[in-house]
């Protein structure tokens, strides 16, 4: 058995990919993962046979740019695992991986790079668990990925410019869309102009979703949030209603619409359970879309050779992913002797400067995401807030009251955050409903740990894991 | 083929997967939650606690609450995995 490489790359969205590109060329022996079956992350998921025979343009500049990251790597010394999950990391860069076939060993590296990306962030209302109701990106996921549609008719609700992007596709796609319920408001819109030029072409962008949908004669309304969703075996009916600036809801305004479907989001949070896990230290920033992974500017974590880039270190969009991929390269084949430091300084200079533009960019775009704080006061105490274990804001609440108020305390009173998911849908709101409540800073508040395996692995696996004995490190050889 | 289909896609050889025993068309490429959505099952699962339907949420592997049984093992996430020829998936009771 031969499992120790230069570099293991955990994620092969645009940052992995842009990571692994140049060091393939320096001829670095490196293994990519990724749990998901195809390579490329979020934004390359296409159809697998979308593009057979006719080759379209791809209008969009990254995924362009990705996909040619994508046809690059096949080489003889880049690895690919798909459809392949890390449960933990451990000391000197030990991975416990699961991969395709179930099987469960251990995989060891001189560095790793994470970029592990992001998910999406939710606001509970009653009845949020009922079929039909689903996350912005599973809606775009399903026509994307297998050509489906996510409904005979769609209600788009939540924060932020994704919505728009959203119900444009489901239009493109020859779908209907009933409405486009956005919570922000056009004031937080123009707050968010002022991050300056790096915004433009979004914002011409988001004309050009809002032309579509005016031409479809699709209702677009501001300030309207969801208040429940209703249905017996699957949703029926949606109730949403008008809020005020600090997004409580304005009663008397309620109104129903009959759907099958409702794609609901608010922006996105930081994959940081596997980075945490390995003794990385996590920040808090809402411009950076929650708790993130703290990096340097060479993304070093504060765990040494162990590189954080991507989302995982805030969210600012493909754009941030590919730059920090980068530098995170350039790091690596410095501290290796690969590349001298005159070499280095050219080569991230402007890197660095580009980085500094995308993060401001996504001070931006996590700022139209955001739902107001106030908002989760008016959300019913039989609301589920952790999907997994079946915990209400109620219980939530009451424990709030009865003095657990960290992330850990209330984690270990309600077991919210204890389930299949790990904490991944609730973690970040729990953290809000926490921080409304106490009024203490993000550090008081804290982030709930994370511990291996980060994943849902079956006993049996790890029963049948493949060991290494410990005279077995010695004398094995880069590839 | 069933409404949800969008029709200007091109799609992988048609083939037969079976939920709870019923055979269903799906063509290859799609994942099992896509095709199981085309098919009419929206209903994936029952929470073990309060009984209370399950169905596609993220999409994207994170929320597990698409967890079906594929070929026999239970707990799969649907959205992880791609259909297969003669596929056999167990979803709860409707």
């Amino acid at each position: 058995m031969n499992n120790k490489y230069h570099v293991i790359i955990v994620g092969s969205g645009l940052a992995g990919l842009a990571a692994a590109d140049i060091l393939s060329r320096y001829g670095v022996h490196i293994l990519v993962i990724d749990d998901n079956a195809h390579t490329g992350g979020q934004l390359l998921r296409k159809q697998p046979y979308a593009g057979r025979g006719s080759k379209r343009f791809e209008p969009d500049r990254l995924k362009r740019h990705g996909a040619r990251l994508a046809a690059r790597l096949q080489k003889d010394n880049v690895q690919i695992l798909n459809g392949t999950q890390v449960l933990g990391i451990y000391p000197e860069h030990t991975l416990l991986i699961e991969d395709s076939r179930r099987n469960v060993s251990e995989y060891r590296a001189d560095s790793l790079i994470i970029a592990t990306g992001a998910r999406e962030r939710q606001l509970p209302f009653k009845g949020w668990t009922l079929p039909g109701v689903m996350s912005t990106g599973a809606a775009q996921i399903l026509m994307k990925s297998s050509g489906i549609l996510p409904g005979r008719k769609t209600l788009i609700g939540g924060c932020g410019p994704l919505l728009l992007a959203l119900a444009a596709e489901i239009l493109a796609s020859r779908g209907h869309v009933l409405a486009v319920l956005d919570q922000g408001s056009t004031t937080m819109k123009l707050k968010a102009i002022s991050a300056g030029p790096a915004i433009w072409p979004k914002l011409f962008e988001g004309a050009t979703y809002l032309a579509r949908l005016a031409a479809a004669r699709v209702s677009v309304q501001q300030r309207v949030r969801i208040v429940e969703a209703r249905g017996r075996q699957h949703l029926e009916e949606v109730i949403v209603a008008d809020v005020d600036a600090d997004g409580r809801i304005v009663r008397g305004t309620e109104r129903s619409y009959p759907t099958d479907t409702l794609a609901v989001g608010y922006g996105f949070s930081p994959n940081i359970e596997l980075p945490q896990q390995a003794g990385c230290a996590v920040k808090f920033s809402n411009a950076k879309g929650g708790w993130y992974v703290a990096v340097d500017d060479t993304m070093t974590s504060t765990v040494a050779d162990i590189y954080a880039v991507g989302e995982t270190t805030g969210i600012a969009g493909a754009g941030k992913s590919i730059v920090e991929g980068r530098i995170a390269a350039w790091t690596i084949l410095n501290k290796q002797g690969a590349v001298d430091w005159p070499t280095y300084e050219t080569k991230t200079r402007p890197l660095t400067r580009q980085r500094s533009r995308q993060v401001r960019y996504g001070r931006f775009l996590n700022q139209l995401c955001r739902p107001q704080p106030d908002c989760y006061a008016d959300i019913l105490d039989e609301t589920m807030v952790c999907r997994c274990e079946e915990i209400t804001i109620g219980e939530v609440r009451r424990q709030l009251n009865n003095g657990f108020t960290t992330m850990n305390a209330i984690k270990r009173a309600t077991r919210c955050g204890m389930g299949h998911c790990q904490g991944r849908t609730c973690g970040p709101i729990l953290f809000d409903i926490i921080s409304t409540f106490t009024q203490r800073p993000p550090a008081a508040v804290g982030c709930a740990s994370a511990r291996a395996p980060v994943k849902t692995v079956s006993l049996g696996a790890l029963a049948q894991m493949t060991v290494n004995s410990g005279d077995d490190h010695e004398g094995r050889s880069h590839g | 083929m069933s409404d949800l289909r969008i029709s200007s896609v091109l799609r992988g050889a048609k083939i037969k997967i079976f939920v709870n025993g019923k055979g269903c068309t799906a063509y290859e490429g799609e994942t099992v939650h896509a095709a199981l959505l085309a098919a009419g099952y929206r209903l994936l699962r029952k929470t073990p606690k309060t009984d209370q339907p399950r169905g596609i949420f993220c999409g994207m592997g994170v929320c597990y609450d698409c967890l079906v049984a594929i070929n026999g093992t239970p707990n799969q996430r649907a959205c992880m995995a791609r259909v297969e020829d003669r596929m056999e998936i167990e979803v709860d009771e409707q």
